[in-house]
């Protein structure tokens, strides 16, 4: 009798399909992996057995008895525990008490007992091998010691299950190796681990089985033993690669318009060098948390880089903020349009207006403005009752047209594009894929940074992989498989050759 | 921790006594003339006052320690002292019912709040905002603009538990910071309330239960202001719908000043009683500087500012450490 056990599970955010008919056993005291790429439906997975979800359809099962979890407690009161992938912590509250948080030890009418919280935690700490005073305030710690703390939380609560969410991203590699340690120890005492990654070297080094999960699908489970990383890859990706229209295009790249050499910005990148050409389509693929937002947002002076230089059109340059990059023609479609893209409570003219009229530190002409507007929308094919509307009328492809159509408005000559397509449905998806050939073809150099690997395959001359932080390799898009790429943005720096 | 939350409360109490000690040299006397400052009588009178700050301000130090905020301490201490005021002088209830009635005036503002913040999820400033009107205007209708001289009605010589009847609300105020000092540092609700302030995300991962632990913090940020009305209706004899106008502010800044962090998870509840007696003194001593009548709303917010921007600055040295 498997000690958890997802049974058809589906779950739908509006019409978005996070889970359908997904099943899964668990052994008690195995160490399962459950891996696929961004939006495979993991985290919802592990969201229904917190019991901060409810399914649509299906049943979790807990040691062969319907279990419908209505919240963490319910979920800890089966002794399952969790690794979150965001640093829950209470930075304000001392390690001792960061570890019982919830959960205190507490004699009659809730007196805290502090003595014994302390003592247990120096207990645990000692075990982990993290030397920490209970007493140091949870602020003070460096960012891995957090995340093991939340390991130690679980030890506290001694529980059967231990759930990891991607327990690795905001760690280095020594850090990493401690936390495996901890959790072979873990496995040795006959804890359950369920451990979601989609970091193979990792999955292969900790886990007995792997689920894999695509679209929201589970396509398979497969024994550790007797598979190797390409088989787990391919049934990661393994879907039609769609015609890829790039290749038809001329690959005649003209004069190199942006080009960076060794730029760091510790800890989310270093010792990235890349050029773009005119006519060019640069793809820039990894993982979330590779460093690409924070790469293309350093190179229009968002951030500032720790070293590297930045050369536009040969010309060393070093913008001190997004309006400097945009008067030197560089441009950032930004990734996450609600906070980054859009003004929702102004409407579509006044949206499309502002990157122009900062640039060019102009007076806003009403009149002027609803006509740039009226002919930005039509040129871009952008589904908008007016120009008066708000953006949030439109669907969330057409909003993602205008966050581009305002910044093309301005002609640039080096285009930065983070996850383009994030979110939007496939017919928006191509239009926009249009839209940067197009702009490709008059002369622009194009960055596009996704994790969206056929999105990649599709548009790009070229392929950079990012992984933690550094470039993996470089791949010619003609000729290159899905597998090779995500070998390279998913393997460590060995494996890969 | 606890060792570095008492530091912090050290240092308002050393912040308070440099104040004493600078008030007592600036305005010391001629020869053979009594201390205008330094006298038992005034300091009973600047503890007598600043307790009707510092009961509320206990509260409000909680509701910001849990990562709120109330804008309703004046009036509800109007409220309360108007309802148990009233019910007294006017309607010759027990003094007892009374006070039990003003006390549930708070009860019901603190609970009113809570509903409006837990499960209609205002905003707590907008919440506290409506509550704040509401409380008032309920002192303005049951009034009608009416004063009720609750000591003109109290029996000669009449007092609560063998104190004199100017000791009464200091007493209450030190007696309430230290249950309440005890309670959110030693026991697994005021454990709750700083861990809701510090991340209230990750409260709701661990299992606390992130809604009870607000509701209560408002509900009780009512009670006590209530308190702190009924004292100013019962033992200062004042009951009137104008009452504790823009307490709040002075209120929330005495937590402040005492260590609360308005961002939520820092604060402490005797921090806060020792802050609004640092305005005590100011609001005391400064009229006695000959000139000074104008200046001292803005010394006050001087030092508000002056004496955050300290402890923003030692905690950035703290940390490098």
């Amino acid at each position: 009798m498997p000690a958890i056990e997802f049974r058809h599970l589906s779950k739908s955010f509006g019409a978005v399909a996070a889970l359908s008919d997904v099943s899964c056993a668990i052994e008690q005291g195995e160490a399962h992996a459950i891996v696929g790429e961004n939006g495979a439906g993991k985290s919802t997975l592990l969201k229904i057995l917190a019991g901060s979800l409810q399914p649509d359809r299906g049943e979790l099962r807990l040691d062969g008895a319907p279990a419908a979890l209505r919240g963490p407690r319910e979920a800890m009161a089966h002794g399952i525990a969790f690794v979150h992938q965001e640093m829950l912590a209470f930075p304000n509250l001392s390690v001792a008490a960061n570890i019982f948080a919830g959960r205190e030890l507490t004699g009659r009418l809730g007196v805290l007992r502090d003595r014994e919280m302390r003592e247990r935690a120096r207990t645990l700490l000692a075990r982990l091998h993290v030397p920490v005073d209970p007493d140091t305030l949870v602020e003070r710690l460096p960012v891995a010691w957090r995340q093991l703390l939340q390991v130690a939380r679980a030890l506290a609560m001694e529980c059967r299950t231990l759930a990891l969410d991607e327990p690795t991203t905001s760690l280095t590699d020594a850090e990493s190796s401690h936390l495996f340690a901890v959790l072979d120890d873990l496995r040795q005492s006959g804890v359950t681990l369920i451990y979601v990654s989609h970091r193979l070297p990792e999955v292969f080094r900790l886990c007995d089985r792997i689920t894999v999960l695509r679209d929201g699908r589970s396509v398979c489970t497969l024994p550790r033993r007797g598979v190797s990383h390409d088989d787990v890859v391919k049934a990661m990706v393994g879907r039609d690669v769609p015609a890829r229209a790039a290749a038809a295009r001329s690959g005649t790249a003209g004069l190199t318009r942006l080009r960076i050499d060794r730029l760091t910005r510790r800890p989310c990148f270093e010792d990235i060098s890349l050029h773009a050409a005119a006519g060019e389509i640069v793809g820039l693929f990894g993982l979330v948390g590779a460093g690409r937002s924070e790469l293309l947002e350093t190179i229009v002076g968002l951030h500032a880089a720790d070293r590297g230089t930045i050369e536009i059109e040969g010309g060393r340059r070093r913008f001190a903020s997004p309006r400097d990059a945009a008067r030197s023609g560089v441009a950032l479609v930004p990734e996450d349009r609600q906070r980054q893209g859009l003004f929702f409570n102004l409407s579509l003219a006044a949206n499309l207006a502002v990157p122009g009229a900062e640039a060019r530190r102009a007076v806003l002409v009403g009149r002027q403005e609803r006509r740039d507007a009226e002919g930005l929308l039509a040129r871009w094919r952008i589904k908008a009752p007016s120009p008066d509307a708000l953006p949030g009328a439109l669907s969330g492809g057409n909003q993602q047209k205008v966050v581009l159509a305002k910044w093309l408005a301005l002609e640039p000559r080096v285009l930065l594009l983070d996850e383009p397509t994030k979110g939007v449905d496939v017919g928006a998806k191509y239009d926009i894929h249009a839209i940067v050939r197009e702009l490709a073809a008059r002369g622009a150099a194009c960055v596009v940074s996704s994790s969206d690997l056929p999105e990649v395959l599709a548009m790009a001359d070229r392929i950079l992989v990012m992984r933690a932080g550094r470039l993996a390799g470089e791949i010619l898009a003609a000729g290159a498989g899905e597998e090779q790429v995500m070998r390279l943005a998913a393997t460590e720096p060995g494996a890969a050759a | 921790m606890s060792r570095l939350r008492t530091m912090r409360e050290l240092s308002t109490l050393a912040i308070l006594a440099i104040e004493i000690a600078f008030f007592t040299w600036y305005l010391w006397p001629g020869p053979g003339r009594p201390h205008p400052f330094l006298n038992a009588a005034n300091l009973l009178l600047i503890l007598k006052y600043s307790s009707i700050y510092g009961i509320a301000a206990i509260g409000a130090a909680i509701v910001i320690i849990a990562g709120g905020i109330d804008l309703a301490p004046g009036a509800v201490i109007a409220l309360a002292g108007v309802v148990s005021g009233g019910l007294f002088v006017s309607a010759h209830w027990s003094l007892g019912a009374s006070v039990a009635a003003g006390l549930a005036s708070g009860l019901a503002c603190g609970g009113l709040t809570a509903v409006l913040v837990v499960p209609a999820r205002l905003p707590p400033f907008i919440a506290t905002l409506g509550v704040m009107g509401i409380a008032r205007g309920a002192a303005f209708i049951l009034t009608e603009g009416r004063f009720f001289d609750v000591s003109g009605a109290l029996p000669p010589g009449w007092h609560v538990a063998g104190l004199p009847l100017d000791w009464t609300a200091p007493v209450l105020m030190a007696a309430l910071a230290l249950i309440f000092q005890i309670l959110m540092t030693r026991f697994e609700w005021g454990r709750a309330v700083f861990a809701v302030g510090g991340n209230e995300m990750a409260a709701r991962f661990s299992g606390v239960s992130v809604g009870l632990v607000q509701a209560s913090v408002y509900t009780i940020a009512g009670v006590l202001s209530a308190v702190s009305g009924v004292a100013l209706a019962v033992v200062q004899g004042q009951g009137k719908a104008d009452l504790a106008m823009g307490y709040e502010l002075d209120i929330i800044a005495s937590a402040v000043v005492g260590g609360a962090s308005l961002s939520g998870g820092r604060g402490s509840v005797v921090g806060a009683v020792l802050g609004t007696l640092i305005f005590g003194v100011l609001r005391n001593a400064l009229p006695q500087i000959p000139g000074a009548t104008f200046y001292d709303r803005l010394i006050v917010g001087l030092v508000v500012i002056v004496i955050v921007v300290m402890d923003q600055v030692l905690m950035r040295k703290g940390d490098r450490v």
